[in-house]
Formats: C-alpha cells, sequence, structure tokens
C-alpha cells in the first residue's frame, strides 16, 4: 500500500516540477547575473520580486511602483501603443521620475549596471521578446521654435483637442474629469499639473511635452493624440480653413457641397492610410505620400501645441524662499492693496515647497499640494499677505465617493512663534505644530473662505482657539485650480497671544496644507519646516539685524527634516530586509 | 521513518503545487474571466449547418441597480437617469450581454464580413455594452454626443488603445488587432462612468444575449462542441464547458442559469 503511494507521489511531483519548471523557462530567458542582483538589491523593494509592483515599500505609496508584467510604460520616445526603446528606459532609470517616488539612479549605479536592469525588468513582459519589428519611434521633425503666436495657436488646440478635460482651463490639473481619474490597475490617478512641470514624470522641454500627447502614457488616462486625433486630418491648412467655413454656412451651394465632399473623402482616404499604417501593412508609395502631407500638418500643429504647454510654466522651478530669497514684506505708504488690486503683480512671489507629513501617523506619503507662494505688503500700521498654492479639487465639505473614498475639506495653515526668537541661538519652537513652545495659526477652511481662526497651538493634540478672534481681515476665492487667500492684520495687537511685528526683525514662518480630496485632514497633511520673513525696513531704518543667521539656521532645520525622513526610510528599509 | 518520509513528501508535493500557482499567474491576471479560442480556425462555407439556441437566466438575489453619479456634462450626459450595466435583467430575470460561444471549433464558416461593427457612445454611455469583434476586422466607434469622449480600451495581449474622440470626429474607425483575446474593458476616462467590453474573436460562433436572454449560434457544422459563457458580473465557465452535439439540419437547445461569481 505504502508502495503505491509513493509511487503515484513521486510521479506526480515529478509531474508538477516538470511543468513548474518548464513555464518558468519559457517566461524568462536567461539573464544575466549581474542585472538580476541590482534589480533584487536596488529595485525590488518598490517593484516586487516579481516586477509586479508590489514590493514591500509598495503599499503605501501612489501612483504605485510600476507593475513591470503588463509593459505599460509612461514614457517613451515611442508610438501609441509601442514599447518603450531600451534607452527610453534607460534614461528614465538615470532620470527617475518626479512628482512620484521613483527616485534617479545616475549617482547611485554605474552606467553598465543601469543597462543590465534595463535587460533585466524587460524579462518580465513577454512583449519585449516576442516583438518582432523594433518600435516605432515618434518623429522629432519640423521643430517650431517658441513665439507668443505659436503659443497662442496651441491655446486653441488644447481646446479643441480636449485637454481641457483634464488639464483645466489654464492647465492646473483641475479639469472637471480630474476627480474621477483611475489608472490601468484602478489605482486613483491625478492630471499632471502644467504649470508646475517640474513634477512632470518625463522632463520639461518642448520635445519631451510632444512626445507625450502624441505617444500617449501608457496605463494612465492620457490618451494619445496622434495623427487623426487632428480635425481635419489629410487635408492642408488651406483646404482645411476652406471647408471650416463652408461648414459654418447655414447652407451650401451645390458647388461647395461638391467641394467640401471632395474634402470628405480626402479625409477619409488619409484615416485609412493611417489604419493600414498602425495594422502594419506597407504603404503604396502613393499612401506614404499621402500620410507624409497629412503628417505635416499634425506635426505643425503639435509643436504649437507643445509650445502653450511649455509657456504654461516658468522658465525653471522657482527658488525656495530661504536666504536671499526670504521674503520681504515691501513698505508702502499707502493703502495697502486688496485681493483684486494690480499692485500685487509688482511683486515676485516666494516660493515655498511643501511636503507630505511623514513624521507621525496618520502620513501622508503622497503630496498633491506641491507648494505655497507668498507676497506681502506693508505700511505704518498694517501687514498684508497674498498667498496662493494649487489644488485640483474644490472641496468644502465632507464627501463621501465609492470609487473615489472619502474627501474632506480643503484648507491652510499659516504657523509662527508666539514670540519671535530674540536672536539666532533662541531655540524656535517644534516645526510641526509647536511643543513646549507654542506656535501662533492662521488657520483657513475652504468652507468659510472670508475667516481666519487664531490658533494657540503647543503640539498636536493641543490646539486652543483664541478667545480673541477678529484681529484680521480675510478673503479667500478659488478659481482654475489656484487658492488665493488674503490677510490684512495691525502690526501689533493688544492680544498677547498674537504675533506682533515690527519692521527688520526676520519672524519664522511655516505652512500646512490641506487638500481634502487627497485625504488629507488634520495632521494628515503637506507642510513645510521654518522659514522666515521681514518686513523690509524703510532704507532710513537702522533695525536690521541678523538675517543672515536666520537663514543658515532655515537650511539647517530643512536638512535635518531631510535626514529625518532618509532615516525613517532606511530604517524601514533595513526592517524589511531583516525579514 | 515512515511519517517522515511521508511528511517530506507532502511538504514537496506542496511546494511544487505553489510553483505550479506561481507559474500559472505570471502571465496574464484573472484567466478564469476570459474567453477559451481555439489553437487555429480556418474557414470555409458551411452547408446544413444546425443551430445552437437557448436563454441565459440570472438566478439568486439581483445586485441593488446602481443609479451612475453624472458629474459632468450634465446637460448632455445626464438626460435621462443612467445605471450600473453590470447585471441587466428582464422581468423573468433573462440575462442580456452575456457571450455563449463555442470554445474548440476550428473549421467553420466565414466572418460576415457586411455586417457592421460599431460602437456608439450616445448620451454617454456605449451601446452595445459588450461588442465582438472579429480579429483583423476594424471597429469604429461613433460620438453622437456634442461632448469630448475618449476611447480606452485596456487590451493586454494586444496594444493598449486610447484615442481623444473629440466631439466634431462622428465616426473614428480603429485599427483591427490581430491576436484573440478578452474581453478586454473599454472606458472612458473623461467620463468615468462609461464602461464596455469588447471581445477580438478568431471565429463567427460567438453570440451576445439580447433583452430576452436569447442567443442564437447559426451553421453551426455538424459536431460535437465545448458551449462556453461569459458574463461581466457572472464570470465565466471555461473550467466547465457545457458539451453540446449539433445534427447536421439540427437544432440544439441550451439554456443557462447564472450567478454572481464570488
Ligand atoms: C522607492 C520606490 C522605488 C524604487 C526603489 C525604484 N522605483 Fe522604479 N518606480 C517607482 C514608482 C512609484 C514608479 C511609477 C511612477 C509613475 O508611474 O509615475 C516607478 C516606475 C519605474 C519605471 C517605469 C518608467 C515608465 O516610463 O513608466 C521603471 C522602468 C522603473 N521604475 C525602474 C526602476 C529600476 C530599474 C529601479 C532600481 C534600480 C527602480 N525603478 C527603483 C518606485 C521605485
Ligand atoms: C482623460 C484625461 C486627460 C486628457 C484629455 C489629457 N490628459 Fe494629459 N495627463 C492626464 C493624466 C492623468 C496625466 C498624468 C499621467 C501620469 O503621470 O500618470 C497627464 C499628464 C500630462 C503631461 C505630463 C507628462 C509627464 O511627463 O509627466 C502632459 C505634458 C500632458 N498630460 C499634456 C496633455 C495635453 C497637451 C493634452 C491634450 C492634447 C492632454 N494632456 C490631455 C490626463 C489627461
Amino acid at each position: 500500500m505504502f508502495r503505491k503511494v509513493f509511487v503515484l507521489w513521486s510521479i506526480l511531483i515529478g509531474f508538477t516540477i516538470f511543468i513548474s519548471i518548464q513555464s518558468y523557462t519559457q517566461d524568462a530567458p536567461e539573464v544575466s547575473a549581474k542585472g538580476k542582483e541590482v534589480y533584487e538589491h536596488s529595485c525590488a523593494h518598490c517593484h516586487g520580486i516579481e516586477g509586479r509592483g508590489d514590493g514591500s515599500a509598495a503599499e503605501n505609496l501612489l501612483p504605485k511602483p510600476r507593475d513591470f508584467t503588463r509593459g505599460l510604460y509612461k514614457i517613451r520616445s515611442t508610438e501609441s501603443g509601442e514599447l518603450p526603446t531600451d534607452q527610453d528606459l534607460f534614461d528614465i532609470i538615470t532620470d527617475g521620475m518626479p512628482g512620484s517616488s521613483m527616485p534617479g539612479w545616475e549617482s547611485q549605479l554605474k552606467a553598465d549596471e543601469r543597462w543590465e536592469v534595463v535587460s533585466y525588468i524587460k524579462t518580465f513582459y513577454d512583449g519585449f521578446k516576442e516583438r518582432e519589428t523594433p518600435p516605432r519611434e515618434i518623429s522629432l521633425e519640423g521643430k517650431i521654435a517658441y513665439s507668443a503666436e505659436s503659443a497662442q495657436i496651441g491655446k486653441t488646440l488644447y481646446t479643441d483637442l480636449g485637454c481641457i478635460e483634464c488639464h483645466g482651463n489654464v492647465g492646473r490639473g483641475d479639469g472637471t474629469s480630474a476627480p474621477t481619474l483611475t489608472d490601468a490597475w484602478n489605482d486613483r490617478t491625478w492630471p499632471a499639473n502644467l504649470a508646475e512641470n517640474w513634477n512632470f514624470r518625463g522632463g520639461t522641454d518642448t520635445e519631451d511635452i510632444f512626445k507625450r500627447f502624441i505617444g500617449g502614457i501608457a496605463g494612465s488616462p492620457m490618451p494619445a493624440f496622434e495623427g487623426d486625433s487632428f480635425l481635419h486630418f489629410g487635408l492642408s491648412s488651406e483646404e482645411s480653413k476652406r471647408l471650416s467655413e463652408m461648414e459654418n454656412k447655414d447652407e451650401m451651394t451645390p458647388e461647395e457641397e461638391e467641394e467640401s465632399g471632395k474634402l470628405y473623402e480626402k479625409m477619409d482616404e488619409a484615416v485609412l492610410v493611417a489604419l493600414d499604417r498602425a495594422e502594419g501593412t506597407e504603404l503604396t508609395p502613393e499612401a506614404q505620400k499621402i500620410y507624409d502631407d497629412a503628417m505635416k500638418v499634425v506635426a505643425e500643429k503639435s509643436w504649437h501645441l507643445a509650445n502653450y504647454v511649455k509657456s504654461l510654466s516658468p522658465e525653471k522651478r522657482p527658488e525656495t524662499a530661504i536666504g536671499n530669497n526670504s521674503l520681504r514684506s515691501q513698505y508702502t505708504v499707502e493703502e495697502l492693496p486688496i485681493i483684486e488690486d494690480e499692485a500685487w503683480n509688482t511683486l515676485e512671489d516666494s516660493y515655498y515647497p511643501l511636503v507630505g507629513q511623514v513624521v507621525i501617523e496618520p502620513r501622508q506619503f503622497n503630496p498633491t499640494i506641491d507648494s505655497v507662494r507668498v507676497k506681502s505688503f506693508y505700511n505704518d500700521t498694517e501687514v498684508a499677505f497674498l498667498f496662493t498654492w494649487h489644488d485640483r479639487t474644490h472641496n468644502i465639505e465632507v464627501e463621501e465617493n465609492e470609487d473615489t473614498g472619502t474627501s474632506y475639506e480643503d484648507g491652510i495653515a499659516i504657523q509662527f512663534p508666539v514670540k519671535p526668537p530674540k536672536g539666532p541661538t533662541d531655540e524656535k519652537p517644534y516645526f510641526l505644530w509647536g511643543g513646549k513652545k507654542p506656535v501662533y495659526v492662521w488657520q483657513w477652511k475652504a468652507s468659510e473662505q472670508d475667516k481666519i481662526t487664531e490658533l494657540t497651538v503647543k503640539g498636536v493634540n493641543n490646539v486652543t482657539v483664541q478667545e480673541n478672534q477678529g484681529d484680521l481681515n480675510v478673503k479667500g476665492e478659488y478659481k482654475d485650480g489656484e487658492y488665493r487667500l488674503w490677510v490684512k492684520r495691525a502690526l501689533t495687537t493688544d492680544d498677547k497671544k498674537d504675533l506682533q511685528l515690527e519692521p527688520g526683525v526676520f519672524v519664522p514662518i511655516a505652512f500646512s496644507a490641506w487638500d481634502g480630496a487627497n485625504g488629507d485632514k488634520d495632521i494628515k497633511r503637506v507642510m513645510s519646516s521654518w522659514y522666515s520673513f521681514v518686513l523690509e525696513p524703510v532704507p532710513s531704518s537702522r533695525r536690521f539685524i541678523y538675517p543672515p543667521i536666520v537663514a543658515l539656521l532655515s537650511v539647517g532645520f530643512l536638512i535635518g527634516l531631510r535626514g529625518f525622513v532618509q532615516r525613517r526610510n532606511s530604517a524601514s528599509d533595513e526592517a524589511e530586509t531583516e525579514q | 521513518m515512515k511519517i517522515k518520509l511521508l511528511t517530506s513528501l507532502a511538504v514537496l508535493l506542496v511546494f511544487s503545487l505553489g510553483l505550479i500557482v506561481f507559474a500559472d499567474d505570471h502571465g496574464k491576471s484573472d484567466e478564469m474571466n476570459k474567453l477559451v479560442f481555439p489553437k487555429s480556425y480556418s474557414a470555409k462555407a458551411v452547408s446544413g449547418g444546425g443551430k445552437i439556441s437557448g436563454v441565459v437566466k440570472f438566478e439568486g438575489d439581483l445586485p441593488e441597480k446602481k443609479k451612475l453619479e453624472i458629474n459632468k456634462d450634465e446637460a448632455v450626459c445626464g438626460a435621462e437617469d443612467k445605471y450600473d450595466e453590470s447585471v441587466v435583467v428582464g422581468e423573468g430575470k433573462e440575462l442580456k450581454n452575456t457571450i455563449v460561444y463555442l470554445m474548440d471549433i476550428s473549421t467553420g464558416k466565414d466572418f460576415d464580413k457586411k455586417a457592421k461593427l460599431e460602437m456608439d457612445q450616445k448620451g454617454c454611455k456605449f451601446t452595445p455594452h459588450v461588442q465582438i469583434v472579429p480579429v483583423g476586422a476594424r471597429l469604429t466607434m461613433l460620438n453622437s454626443d456634442k461632448v469630448n469622449h475618449n476611447v480606452h480600451i485596456f487590451s493586454s495581449i494586444n496594444k493598449e488603445v486610447n484615442k481623444p474622440q473629440p466631439k466634431v470626429r462622428k465616426k473614428m474607425p480603429l485599427a483591427a488587432v490581430k491576436k484573440a483575446e478578452g474581453p478586454v474593458e473599454v472606458k472612458c476616462d473623461i467620463h468615468g462612468w462609461m464602461k464596455a467590453w469588447i471581445a477580438y474573436v478568431p471565429h463567427p460562433y460567438f453570440a451576445v444575449t439580447n433583452e430576452k436572454g436569447e442567443f442564437t449560434l447559426e451553421d453551426v457544422p455538424a459536431g460535437t462542441y465545448k458551449l462556453g459563457y461569459w458574463h461581466e458580473a457572472c464570470g465565466s465557465n471555461i473550467k466547465e464547458p457545457v458539451t453540446v452535439t449539433v445534427a447536421a439540419g439540427g437544432e440544439v437547445k441550451q439554456d443557462f442559469t447564472l450567478k454572481l461569481k464570488k
């Protein structure tokens, strides 16, 4: 009896091992030991040992580390539906993906190690092995240099092609479709904010932008705006203009009917040629000419559009408001400007980057608010601030949604010490909502846009609403993905719990912001460490105290915060490896 | 000793089974929710073929009829109430949108080349909800709405498709695909509630049930076949297909009762 069972089992086992080995060798061609080693050492804790994007660190991340088994790659120089080139993969591994947790590996891995790992990640998807021809690359011919006119033409295309649905009127990622987007893995995703292109995954050059909307961003909702997506594909610019003219008439003459009919036929023909090409059919010379002519017109339009998208962001990511860039409130003898006043346009923004709060639970690992920008004026009695920040959604209440989860109210808080430090060595309160040393906070919520609540806070669980409210004039507004908040106050108040301001004295300032649609609420938020600002003294004043030292201190704090976060990360990495 | 051997064998067995599961799962996800296609298919004229027909019914408690939240382009999309279409039944629980097909047919009739292959976007809804598309044929997407749509087809064996279809583009033919696949989901990201399914098939013996839950497969060469079904919410029977035998010129009736998949 025992023997029988034994034989049966042996057969079974032999067979199953045979099957497993068979299917395993089919899936994974021979790979260099080096590529595997690099991958398992540097990438697997995010992307998973088997490349499924399910590494131990993946859980809290959004966008999720890529699942390599579906062959969906966002950043490609190749046409829609094609896999990336090896160079694309090498470049993205080298540069990383800003706005996500994908790091750049230029300094961590040698070039040959990066090439080895490119080969290795390709083994996770059979499509790389099966493809017979190299992927078709997007042609960059006919580039049109930037000009205001070009961008202006691009702007109409931006609306006509429907970019606006997701990216919004002026490109801040606040289109009406933005709140409901999900990716190929059913994870939530947001349209890029085209006004903050330093968070683009695939680079900020006009060429990068051009490739992104023509090739699409695979796996994401962002479609590929290739040839036939453009109006009147197949017609020359003149023909296209003529057709629009005729179409806009109430009634066409018989001649016009005939003329337009011919143009429609021409367009249909071009679309069919484009389909033949997409299906891999070899084109006849005539068909090829039809295609090339049509694509010339498309390329021209695409460059205009790329120029427009490029124009939506500043040249460079603004410098952080630290040291020489610190916020300096400008003195004026006049009444302080109200929120609508043009006078604000005469000032430069001071730029404060925000990061997810990852020190205490609940943490925000996937921040959606990039930064807050500040301008300020003061006169002999008052000071006014204008705070602006981008948020793709306007949330003024708690909302439940089956697909996207619960969203909360948006808001911002501006934090000061209750008393400015007496000197550079005088310690500031804890940057995260104070501690033993209290902080003085202006808390603003999107549902009550013309009101700020003044708080005294001594740590996250010790928040007191000040008894004396109403020292502040406040106006807030939301438009096209941007909040603007205007606050005016007397330089000095009678309330001992308030901060008192004096020209020339550097005052620490820090920010917290909440994007309710991203799950921000209470301690889950984006925030900054301490920065400082000063009421820029009028030239005659001699009360200029210690700006460079304060600036240095703030840098120190920033580095400290970064170090802290990094230590946390590597500590959790180590914990993972130990397991 | 015996016990020791037995245990180690058991461990080995479990381990090797684990490997199989791993190997199986390594490819495409969710195999259970796909169709099964024959290895090859050749078309030739069929004379005196038989017919397979039947009715698909739903069994069990119907899921709550979910009203879709129209949060965009209300004038065009919200003119009438819309409901989730994952389970659509008639009064007697006849189940619409079920694919019924032959799994293992290798020769039979050719596709009807003249049949119109269209999927419309009208009132911000895809019609039909389930579309069969022959491999090598071009599906034309229509936009009957005065709003912008995008057609996002989540193929994984064929290329993923995500094309804009602005309101001015009334007709948009799509490139034919090379491989049988599906059903794959179709979505409009601009209107996140718009969902449909496409099956790319290598032979014409596929039917989608109508409002009355009915399906018919015609011109089936005499023989014995495995009959399969697929439904978005009820899954498929690829593990336990029904065997039917069709006589020349005969008609076979085969009904199905489907439950929600777990
Ligand atoms: C801290 C986590 C993390 C680590 C470590 C990491 N990645 Fe990533 N990676 C990501 C995330 C997150 C994404 C997806 C970003 C997105 O979709 O916007 C990504 C995306 C990618 C992509 C897709 C690029 C595209 O065009 O879509 C590649 C390729 C990649 N990673 C390679 C690597 C390699 C190789 C390594 C190791 C050398 C590595 N990653 C290490 C988080 C990580
Ligand atoms: C259906 C919604 C949708 C439409 C329509 C859309 N986009 Fe996007 N777009 C997105 C999403 C979502 C992302 C973020 C992709 C990601 O990284 O996952 C994005 C990202 C981008 C990016 C950033 C690329 C990068 O490197 O990170 C650019 C540039 C862009 N879109 C331009 C455009 C242009 C131009 C159009 C119109 C021709 C357009 N988009 C239409 C959804 C859309």
